[in-house]
């Protein structure tokens, strides 16, 4: 194996010193540092683009700390009531966060925020690497974009908003993101890109944004700059946010490092989580077919695990910019993670690990995210198996083809390109029973029969069926959790600790994938926002602050139309057995009745009414 | 006979795919298992029990914690990561 993930000490000199003197700006301005104190509200009209900066107060920052915190009160403000996610005064959101920018590992990363074309409800995706490191420096600590152009163009973001512009680009239509990045650089446009690719063009509803190689995959914010005719975004800027105290930031740093590189995160590092697939499908809870089946059986679980995908193209490491860890493992250049290979493989019923690269490169290449395109071809897999729809699509079948219809909503593509839950209504006959989705967001790869307190984390996030802003999955693989019947009296609390747990990184930003090497995450993370922003946190008024981004997402999904209905499984994971590769009966069904009172027990835990109805989360 | 199947980090560790041993109490399982296979020590085998690292389950399903459970001929254990995100 090659490993491409090097220390880059020149830059780490350059940002100390780049921290030394935003420290020194920061304390003349007054104001908190790791921020900036104000966010770039840009408004889109034709070919007109008018920028300018409106200052936050600083208690938004104790409230809502960054990162996705500070992009649902950003999105509760400026998304208005009821607006159409694709209609031009919906808003999409780069939001920055406090230790982005400084010298602490895998903390190079941003939330993408709007409001879902797929779910109609929040959507709160991250991304990493270099562009999150240059959009910190127009100076701001979220870019609010409102509006939209007269026809396809990119948008250019500068530390002066009278320098923001927009330039028609009509050339690049039907580009891949990677293929727009490459452009620019080499032609000394712009060395830091975020762009759409066709799927976003043609306003798919599960189209990704992408940067770097990197893609904010769930829930469409592909399609909000798609609807808005942004192919590309590029910044410029020189800000440095400074930090409050650059000598115990730069030895905390060093310490995260050396912890980043312990047994705890050693499985993202010499495996990556595509080790997942050989391991779930020994548990059984590998979803395949559809969620037919919740294993493929080992021969086959060898074939997509990482030996046998070395075989179909060579093993290479990568990371994000500024990470020690690494764990962005690739196959014949072809990055591939689980999830990925979940949805591209077993739950399509594909077994080659060839054909599962090439359909994970047609994703990145027409901006698709992977797990809901998986899901919807899964889903009309079942149909076409069912009788419901005559098309020539089956399991196993080669999916390149379909992906590229799905992009460009050609054919079959068009309804595919509207997500489970939307196709399942069209075509009907009892469909919506096996479309696999929660709040019209496609299920990720674990069998929630077999893995009961995800189950309801899965019915509960704010996002839909999503295992990133709920890491409920964890409690089940816990000593002392029988993962085949969720307790009712534990596994709302179980699943609250691990939604805040992932909110506290997701606000941070730090990776996920550090968290093994933060064992009291709510201690260091106070220590870490007090040393680089000088504000006062402490463990309880982290806990506030989080339950207060909880308070917030909810209170957009409850303006937007939440109601209970919508925290439930479709059918077949209460009314079909787990079944094995065998397709013999491993385990039960979820009973609804108890799932259905664990949600209520959930809500209430949350501080909410009988019907989920919101407290003031301010 | 009873059979050890390692998966991820594990596997790595201990550059075997599985394991046979005598049926016998877990801590005894966990000895010769550590015997057998000394890559698993310390990340994944301390101090005569499962480190932090690593989750036991029978036949993949329910998750093996106590030292003194008996563990039958014709047993088969899974050992694997505890981290199990994806
Ligand atoms: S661990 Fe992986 S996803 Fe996280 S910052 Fe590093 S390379 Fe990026």
């Amino acid at each position: 194996m090659r490993s491409e993930a090097r220390p880059d000490r020149p830059r780490a000199i350059a940002c100390a010193i780049d921290h030394e003197i935003g420290r020194e700006i920061g304390r003349m301005m007054g104001r908190v540092f790791g921020n900036f104190g104000q966010i770039l509200l840009v408004d889109l009209d034709g070919d007109r683009v008018r920028a300018e900066r409106q200052p936050l107060p600083e208690s938004v920052y104790r409230e809502c700390i960054g990162g996705v915190g500070l992009g649902a009160w950003l999105l509760l403000r400026f998304a208005p009531a009821g607006v159409d996610p694709l209609a031009p005064a919906a808003p999409i959101l780069y939001v920055f966060s406090p230790l982005l920018g400084t010298p602490l590992t895998t903390t190079a990363k941003f939330a993408l925020v709007c409001k879902s074309p797929l779910t109609g409800r929040i959507c709160d995706g991250l991304s990493s690497s270099r562009f999150a490191l240059a959009a910190k420096r127009l100076g701001v600590d979220a870019v609010v974009i409102r509006g939209a152009l007269g026809q396809l163009s990119t948008l250019h973001l500068d530390e002066d908003p009278q320098r923001c512009r927009v330039a028609p680009c009509p050339e690049l239509a039907g580009l891949s993101a990677a293929a727009v990045s490459d452009m620019f650089q080499r032609t000394g446009v712009a060395s830091h890109v975020s762009a759409i690719g066709p799927a976003g063009e043609a306003l798919v509803r599960y189209a990704t944004v992408s940067n770097d190689g990197r893609h904010a995959g769930r829930g469409g914010a592909g399609a909000v700059l798609g609807a808005k005719k942004i192919k590309a975004i590029t910044v410029r800027g020189e800000a440095v946010a400074g930090v409050a105290d650059p000598a115990a930031v730069r030895a905390r740093a060093r310490d995260l490092a050396a912890r980043s590189q312990g047994v705890s995160t050693d499985k993202y590092r010499r495996l990556g989580t595509a080790s997942n697939l050989e391991t779930f499908d020994r548990l059984r809870i590998l979803p395949s077919r559809n969620f037919q089946a919740a294993a493929i059986g080992a021969a086959r679980a060898k074939r997509l695990a990482p030996a046998g995908l070395a075989s179909a193209g060579e093993h290479t490491r990568a990371g994000c910019a500024g990470c020690t860890i690494g764990c962005d493992h690739r196959y014949g250049g072809q990055r591939l993670e689980y999830e990925t290979q979940f949805a591209l493989g077993p739950l399509c019923g594909v077994d080659d690990p060839a054909r599962l690269l090439a359909a994970a490169r047609a994703c990145d290449e027409l901006g698709l995210d992977t797990i809901s395109a998986g899901g919807s071809l899964a889903f009309a897999m079942e149909c076409c198996e069912r009788g419901l729809l005559d098309w020539p699509l089956r399991f196993g079948d080669d999916l390149v083809p379909w992906l590229a219809r799905i992009a460009r909503r050609d054919g079959p593509g068009d309804l595919l390109a509207e997500g489970t839950r939307r196709a399942a209504e069209l075509i009907g006959g009892g469909s919506a029973a096996f479309a696999c989705h929660v709040k019209g967001l496609e299920l990720p790869g674990y069998e929630p029969r077999a893995m009961q307190t995800l189950a309801l984390g899965l019915c509960v996030a704010s996002r839909g069926a999503d295992h990133n802003r709920s890491g409920a999955y964890q409690a089940d693989l816990r000593p002392g959790v029988d993962r085949y019947h969720a307790d009712p009296a534990r596994a709302p609390a179980l699943v609250i600790e691990t939604e805040d747990h992932a909110t506290l990184l997701d606000s941070l930003i730090l990776c996920k994938f550090l968290r093994g090497a933060v064992p009291e995450p709510w201690r260091e993370g106070a220590e870490l926002l007090r040393m680089v922003t000088g504000l006062p946190f402490d463990e309880a008024s982290l806990r506030r602050a989080v339950a207060t981004i909880a308070g917030l997402r909810h209170a957009f999904n409850l303006r937007e139309g939440w109601t209970l209905a919508e925290d439930q499984l479709p059918g077949r994971f209460h009314d079909e057995p787990v079944r094995d590769a065998d397709a013999a009966v491993d385990a039960p069904p979820i009973d609804r009745a108890s799932l259905a009172a664990q949600v209520l027990a959930y809500h209430r835990a949350r501080g909410r009414g009988p019907d989920g109805e919101a407290t003031d989360p301010s | 006979m009873v059979t050890v199947e390692l998966y991820g980090l594990p596997r790595l560790r201990a550059g075997a795919e599985r394991c046979e041993l005598a049926p016998g109490r877990l801590r005894e399982l966990l000895a010769a298992l550590a015997a057998a296979l000394p890559g698993l020590v310390p990340d994944i085998l301390r101090d005569g029990g499962l480190s932090e690292h690593a989750l036991l389950a029978v036949d993949g399903r329910d998750l093996l914690t106590d030292p003194e459970a008996q563990i039958p001929d014709g047993a088969v254990l899974v050992l694997i990561s505890a981290q199990a995100g994806g």
